[in-house]
């Protein structure tokens, strides 16, 4: 009993983690239509960032984070000014390529800048809390679900209630209809992907204390934004929070339950569930703004 | 039948011997001219590829005129971008495809109709003038877009058209996709708007006989440009459009 509970804590905990490490990828995939193949490594340069704060200025990741949020903004609107805008109109593919290019030049400027050491980044908000016999809290895990559950409300409500939200979910939903009633495509672009990098660039610095800091730890989360993002449908909160809870749980299941080899099996999941969406379901379990898989609209 | 035909006032929309293409060099319009005169209705027909879209296109700005002119309201809108020819010229498009945003209420896609105002007393006065002309909208303002059929689906797309008080309606090919009785539909609406509350239309069909019956004038589009026009009724009777596009031997 006390074991499925730890399994339901530990499963929820990693959800959260991979909540804001979705949420971006998520967005844009689902408004551009751009697969972002650098996402991990946006999530590595807001740890990084995260992690000179701690070690410069003394600055808790935790209250980094937000400073992360507005400075991965910035980097997020050069980007796509620089790169994303000129492949915007071509097939995903070549945005993709484009993308992967940029994830290699950002892991390899890295390691020469920083080296491949594994950075710690301690935060004051670790240890565990004992909430009954044989069943605990992951401390910082607790608090990344918390800052996970915030973003996801303030990111629903700025695309529900606001005029720039609408004018978002319009351009993703019907690029053409979106500038015949005069939205200015272009510029919700830019909008979307600066403030999904600033997201991710925020989730790099959350997760800073969980996972070691280094220039190569973006493909496997890339990889894992994906698997959640096809699973749960693109551009679709409330499809990144399932996607990334189901996810969670069934790794933190695997691990417990299937002792030795369970860590690897968990790896795996979210891969045979990315391969097992795509045939069966390409819409999305949550429905999102538009199918994984166009011709299946 | 033709409201304004005394001849002596200037037409609402003039397009004068236009030129325009998708690449430099390949001209898909080679002098295309045409007029709509305020409170009209006038329907351009012509066979697939003949450029009947494109017009539109060139009219709304969203590919160059390379040569010719575009006036509305006896001001030049040659080559102005389409938040333009929204805002200063008046102009709104019902497209062909699919236009509306299925993932959002008919009272969203309503809404964004007017997007480009932050006047939200106007929005809600517009919104219910919209319902009052479509009550079915009204009906199904809570539901998403996606989920209606296509002749709803077409009805919002032509309701928000109207949101933004326009001079004048460009509908690409209204009765694209849908069943007969719902074409019928769709162009009994929008005669009625016409005579309810003047609507000024500009419409492309490939459905020609329905859609010169419900017009005044009509044009004939080949080949990048226009060979026959005048009244609908005329085109209608006339032996050589009959036999190309009317289907009559």
């Amino acid at each position: 009993m006390s074991q499925l509970l730890q399994v339901i804590i530990n499963g929820i905990a990693l959800g959260g983690m991979y909540t804001v490490l979705v949420l971006g990828f998520s967005i844009i995939w689902g408004v551009l239509g751009v697969i972002n193949f650098a996402h991990g490594e946006f999530v590595m340069l807001g740890a990084y960032t995260a992690w000179l704060a701690n070690d410069q200025l003394g600055l808790d990741p935790f209250l980094a984070a937000p400073l992360v949020f507005l400075f991965m903004m910035m980097v997020g609107f050069a980007v796509q000014k620089i790169l994303v805008n000129r492949v915007i109109d071509r097939p995903h593919l070549v945005s993709l390529l484009v993308m992967f290019g940029v994830s290699i030049i950002l892991s390899n400027g890295m390691k020469l800048i920083f080296s491949a050491d594994f950075r710690r980044n301690d935060t004051a908000l670790d240890g565990s809390w004992q909430l009954m016999d044989g069943v605990t809290i992951p401390v910082t895990k607790f608090f990344v679900l918390l800052a996970a559950l915030g973003i996801v409300s303030a990111l629903s409500v700025f695309l529900q209630r606001t005029r720039m939200g609408k004018s978002i979910r319009a351009a993703a939903q019907n690029r053409e209809a979106a500038r015949i009633v005069g939205i200015d495509v272009k510029k919700v672009y830019a909008i979307t992907f600066a403030l999904c990098i600033g997201i991710t660039g925020a989730a790099g610095a959350l997760i800073s204390p969980i996972l070691a800091v280094q220039p190569f730890q973006g493909p496997p989360l890339t990889l894992k934004a994906f698997a959640i993002t096809a699973m749960a449908g693109l551009g679709s909160i409330k499809g990144a929070l399932g996607g990334a809870m189901i996810l969670g749980l069934i790794e933190a299941g695997l691990a417990i339950y299937i002792s030795g080899i369970g860590t690897n099996l968990a790896v795996i999941a979210s891969f045979v569930i990315l391969v097992v969406a795509l045939v069966l379901r390409p819409q999305g379990l949550f429905g999102g703004l538009r199918p994984v898989d166009a011709m299946a609209s | 039948m033709r409201p304004h035909s005394n001849g002596s006032e200037r037409p609402l929309l003039e397009v004068q011997d236009i030129y325009a293409g998708y690449y430099v060099g390949q001209d898909v319009l080679k002098g295309v001219t045409l007029e709509v005169y305020e409170g009209e209705i006038v329907c351009v027909i012509g066979p697939n590829g003949a450029g009947k879209s494109t017009v539109f296109k060139a009219i709304y700005g969203i590919i160059p005129v390379r040569k010719g002119r575009v006036i509305c309201g006896g001001r030049e809108i040659t080559n102005i971008p389409p938040q333009q020819a929204l805002q200063t010229a008046g102009i709104t498009i019902v497209p062909q495809l699919r236009s509306v945003f299925p993932q959002m209420t008919v009272h969203e896609n309503l809404e964004l109709g007017m997007y480009l105002t932050k006047d939200k007393v106007r929005v809600k006065e517009r919104i219910d003038y919209v319902y009052d002309l479509f009550p079915r909208l009204a009906e199904r303002a809570k539901q998403d877009a996606g989920t209606m059929s296509g002749g709803e689906q077409r009805m919002l797309e032509i309701g928000r058209s109207l949101m933004w008080e326009p001079r004048l309606v460009l509908m690409d090919e209204p009765s694209a996709g849908l069943a007969p009785i719902i074409t019928k539909q769709i162009f009994e609406a929008i005669t009625r708007l016409n005579r309810e509350i003047g609507l000024t239309v500009l419409m492309i069909e490939q459905n020609a006989r329905q859609g010169l019956a419900a017009s005044h004038r009509g044009y004939v589009v080949e080949v990048g440009r226009q060979t026959y026009s005048g009244k609908a009724s005329e085109l209608l009777n006339n032996d050589n459009v009959r036999r190309a596009f009317l289907g009559a031997g």
